[in-house]
């Protein structure tokens, strides 16, 4: 436990060190910031219904998922990829820490610094708060959801990153994983066949963030997201451990 | 008998279709520092990162300290401080950074991990560094602290590929004295080019070439066995040819070999004696009974350098031999 905590603190460290952390976070609050602005000028429109969800204006929208599709791949590729280029992982390897040690601290380090970036939003919903009143419930549903989808992205990026020791191919797959995760929905115009609908339904990020931001926390894409995420930590796991990709 | 401190097993190592190691059998005792010698890609840092589990072999085991190596990944590599060939580290943490970093990544207890820094920077004077970016030091630096790193944990094996490479002499000088000061108390694999370096450090010395274990000795009697013995090199003012057939008519005398006559006027031969025997005072003698001028005569070493050329090259087939030092 204390050997995975320095090991995370370690990843989260070189990340707020080295030049990707704080231009990734740059860009992300400055996405976001615009986003705020925006909000701002929606509310401002007096025709505008003051009961309007303010969760469904900030979640789910161009914004989101261009911050979403910076985030994500920029903050996985280099934790295996840069490694192996350096050879770092060599001394990593050879302490006396256990792949799954290994594995999780690179997740969770992504993950905490992911769900950082996102939580630091959370203060406007504060302000707005000083001048209009809305739910919060929209709001929070909108964050875990986010927070947990992305912990499901985050987990396939770093094992894409586990696979090779370039990080522009390696951030390249985790975002056409994404994308296809992203993109999915568009394939049921051409599906009939009900039951494959509704699996496709089943795997579209946008219908998910479409319900988070209603309020409506299902358990049912939870469990999609604890899924994928166990499986692709497994595989990282299991890719470690080969001598193919291991340095 | 105790138990060897590495104990290495019949290790073949393939890839595809490359075979790095085939049946490599040595073994260090607790205490020695073994000399790891061979050309590149002789095989030694496969060996190395198999011996800490980095690797895995096609065959053959590893044991630490009795400790099979497949079996207890995590406890050999507690009791193991290896120096990888590429001392690849974080360049955005800072020196002292990174080694509490380690020292919480080793197991040493919370309470004794500030100590361990403090102790090991001293030991391989990072002093002046410690608060640096390892990312801006220099690569004799970014060496120590990842030697610093090897002792954090006061590992009782230590496995150290080409430790003094890139080194400026001073540093080198340090490190040697350094590396000998552990030796006292700690085992030492030592994976190296540099032959003196081996002379004067190294208890026993492995010679691997191609994958394939050549000698392991003292290099006292590696210098002695198999690279020819010593010889006797005479200088003095002579006939080449004549002094030559002389010398080799000698009793004791091997074998002559004559080398070009100095410019002023002294001819150069060496003689190998037969079985250790001195000659010296025999071609004294035979000097002054011809009135030579004699310059020289002095008994020379064959050097480890002669036994590593001669072990690690083949009939006819000369290997690159040793990086220059």
């Amino acid at each position: 436990m204390s050997k995975w905590w320095a090991l995370t603190m370690r990843e989260l460290k070189s990340l707020w060190y080295s030049p990707i952390g704080p231009i990734v976070g740059g860009l992300f609050l400055f996405l976001q910031g615009f986003v705020f602005w925006l909000l701002i000028l929606i509310l401002n429109d007096p025709r505008i219904d003051p009961t309007w969800n303010m969760a469904r204006l900030f979640f789910g929208g161009f914004f989101y998922w261009l911050s979403l599709f910076i985030t994500v791949p920029t903050l996985t590729m280099r934790t295996f990829s840069e490694e192996k280029r350096t050879g770092s992982i060599e001394l990593l390897l050879t302490a006396p820490v256990t792949e799954t040690q290994v594995v999780l601290s690179k997740f969770f380090g992504a993950w905490i610094a992911y769900a950082l970036l996102w939580l630091s939003t959370i203060l406007y919903f504060f302000v707005l708060r000083a001048y209009i009143s809305f739910d919060w419930g929209p709001v929070l549903t909108g964050y875990a959801g986010t927070i947990l989808m992305g912990g499901m992205l985050i987990s396939v990026g770093i094992f894409t990153s586990s696979l090779t020791r370039n990080q522009v191919i390696s951030g390249l797959c985790a975002f056409v994983v994404l994308l296809l995760f992203f993109s999915i929905g568009l394939l049921s115009i051409f599906v009939r066949d009900p039951e494959g609908a509704e699996i496709i339904r089943y795997l579209s990020l946008p219908d998910h963030i479409n319900d988070f931001s209603r309020g409506f926390l299902d358990t049912r894409p939870l469990i999609l997201y604890a899924g994928i995420t166990a499986i692709s930590l497994l595989l990282t796991i299991r890719a470690l451990a080969n001598p193919r990709w291991r340095s | 008998m105790t138990t060897p401190a590495i104990e290495v097993q019949n290790l073949t190592k393939r890839y595809d279709a490359f075979t790095a190691l085939t049946d490599i059998t040595f073994s260090v005792q607790p205490g020695e520092i073994m000399g790891f010698l061979g050309p590149n890609g002789a095989g030694k840092t496969t060996t190395l990162r198999i011996l800490t589990g980095m690797i895995s072999p096609t065959q053959g085991t590893v044991r630490i300290n009795g400790l099979d190596v497949a079996e207890k990944p995590l406890e050999v590599r507690r009791q193991i401080g290896y120096l990888p060939e590429v001392v690849a580290l974080y360049p955005e943490l800072r020196v002292s950074e990174y080694l509490r970093y380690r020292a919480q990544i080793k197991s040493v207890p919370g309470m004794q991990q500030k100590a361990r820094v403090a102790a090991v920077t001293e030991q391989c004077a990072l002093g002046d560094v410690s608060r640096r970016l390892i990312g801006r030091l220099s690569k004799g630096y970014r060496q120590r602290v990842a030697l610093a790193d090897c002792l954090l944990a006061q590992p009782r094996v230590l496995i150290l590929d080409e430790p003094t490479v890139g080194l400026d002499p001073h540093q080198i000088r340090q490190t040697r004295e350094l590396i000998m000061a552990l030796g006292r108390t700690t085992t030492i694999l030592l994976s190296t080019h540099i032959l003196p370096e081996v002379e004067m450090i190294c208890h026993k010395v492995t010679i691997i070439d191609r994958g394939r274990i050549r000698a392991v000795d003292t290099p006292d009697k590696l210098r002695r066995g198999a690279g020819g013995g010593s010889h006797v090199r005479v200088q003095a003012r002579a006939d080449a040819a004549q002094a030559a057939q002389a010398l080799g008519a000698l009793p004791g005398v091997a074998r002559v070999t004559a080398h070009s006559t100095s410019p002023d006027g002294f001819a150069v031969i060496d003689v190998e004696p037969k079985e250790n025997q001195d000659v010296r005072e025999a071609i004294f003698k035979l000097a002054v009974q011809r009135s030579w001028t004699l310059r020289e005569l002095a008994a020379q070493r064959a050097s480890l350098e002669d036994v590593f050329v001669h072990l690690t090259t083949q009939e006819g087939e000369p290997v690159a031999a040793a990086k220059p030092a």
